[in-house]
């Protein structure tokens, strides 16, 4: 890049940049809602294997998708984060050191929740399908975001003198992964898949979910939701952790270094 | 710092881009290919029965109630997709949700005439869910309706 000039090894974007928020949220904010995130799970377990009704056609192996679901809608919300805060880190007017964070602590959700939703979905499907996997696009598609995905988290680690331009070809790679969400969701719209089509958000969006079903279902979506939130808290404040402790280590370094000169002379 | 050793990472930086963007691109062809073609109703299978020959290709319809009959080592019955119905052989497991009615993609082949050879499965089940609906007309009726 001819724009940005290399900064000092070591800094990271800090010193060409104004430092910003050290977390994301407050501590009594991030402590509420990681007890309503296990309540929300204790809540989910009970009405997932208790309150809902056992499915007319799969049986229990249908109460899965209170799991399967709300993954992979959490997959698309997390994916969906690291786009708008990469887009908000390439927009000169907005670039500031916490957008490419969050994008890279929300990739890292959302390859979990991809992940999640991968396995989950091929438990669901062996007793319903009668197979673990089916080469149908809605699979395909889906396994390949997870890939994509990992891609960008390996991305990041990437070694670079330069980070702010490191950081801006991230984000560009974030926005070109996260084409593939549309692609996943009208995957089974668009082609002929194994993979059933959308149950809530359907072309008609007319959710085809009996009552305490579709409850349980909205309540899994709350605990996964809270839950991303908490963890996003939390690996922001690791990346901010790991950048402090890389410039005291360089501080260090330095100091030793004078010290072992001064002691020679 | 010379330039050299901080032009490295770059490359490597552009590299991993443009293998993601292979990857989109590698869906875009899959799209197009004709690996996007998961199934063929039973019109479609039977319209093309001449051009598929022995070829492979899993076949979707619904199973026809009253056409299930299980023979020592195959499991018969017909699929039907509303216009064409055809007669399925099919030697492999018998999934749990196989039965009457049920949206089903065989994988195989045809045989002799418009017999589909199938030796695997798949179960399609719908996106709507509901607790097994009583049946009034059965149900005991209760009182005076």
């Amino acid at each position: 890049m001819t724009t940005t000039t290399p900064t000092p090894s070591g800094r990271g974007v800090t010193a060409a940049m104004a430092p910003d928020r050290d977390q994301l949220l407050a501590p009594v904010v991030r402590r509420v809602i990681g007890w309503l995130t296990l309540v929300s799970l204790v809540a989910l377990a009970l009405f997932g294997l208790w309150g809902a009704p056992t499915d007319a056609v799969q049986g229990d192996a249908q109460r899965v998708m209170y799991l399967h679901v709300p993954a992979a809608w959490l997959a698309y919300l997390a994916f969906f984060v690291t786009a708008a805060a990469s887009a908000l880190f390439l927009i000169p007017r907005t670039r500031a050191q916490v957008w490419d964070r969050l994008a890279g602590a929300s990739a890292e959700l959302g390859v979990m929740f991809t992940g999640l939703a991968l396995a989950l979905g091929s438990i669901w499907g062996r007793p319903v399908w009668g197979v673990w996997w089916a080469w149908d696009a809605r699979l395909v598609s889906t396994a390949l975001l997870f890939f994509l995905f990992l891609g960008y988290c390996a991305l990041r680690r990437v070694p670079a003198a330069d980070p702010v331009g490191a950081a801006k070809r991230n984000a560009i790679a974030a926005l070109f992964a996260f084409a593939d969400v549309p692609i996943v969701h009208f995957s089974v719209e668009w082609w002929r898949t194994l993979h059933q089509k959308a149950t809530v958000f359907n072309p008609e969006l007319n959710p085809q979910i009996h009552g305490v079903m579709g409850l349980t279902l909205w309540l899994g979506t709350l605990a996964f939701t809270l839950m991303y939130v908490y963890l996003l808290d939390r690996r922001y404040r690791l990346a901010v952790l790991e950048a402090d402790q890389a410039d005291v280590e360089l501080e260090q370094a330095i100091l030793d270094r004078t010290r072992a000169r001064s002691a020679h002379v | 710092m010379s330039p050299a050793p901080a032009r490295r990472p770059r490359y490597v930086v552009a590299g991993i881009v443009v293998l993601m963007t292979a990857a989109i691109a590698i869906v875009l062809v899959f799209v197009l290919s004709e690996n996007i073609v998961f199934f063929r109703t039973v019109s479609e299978a039977v319209h093309d029965r001449d051009q598929q020959g022995r070829t492979p290709f899993k076949l979707a319809g619904a199973v026809v109630p009253g056409s299930i009959h299980r023979t020592d080592n195959t499991l018969n019955f017909e699929v039907t997709d509303g216009k064409r119905t055809v007669k399925v052989v099919h030697s492999g497991d018998r999934p749990d949700l196989f039965k009457a009615k049920v949206p089903v993609l065989c994988e195989g082949r045809w045989g002799r005439g418009l017999v589909f050879d199938s030796d695997r499965i798949l179960i399609r089940h719908g996106a709507k869910y509901s607790p097994p609906k009583v049946d009034t007309k059965r149900a005991p009726k209760a009182t005076s309706a």
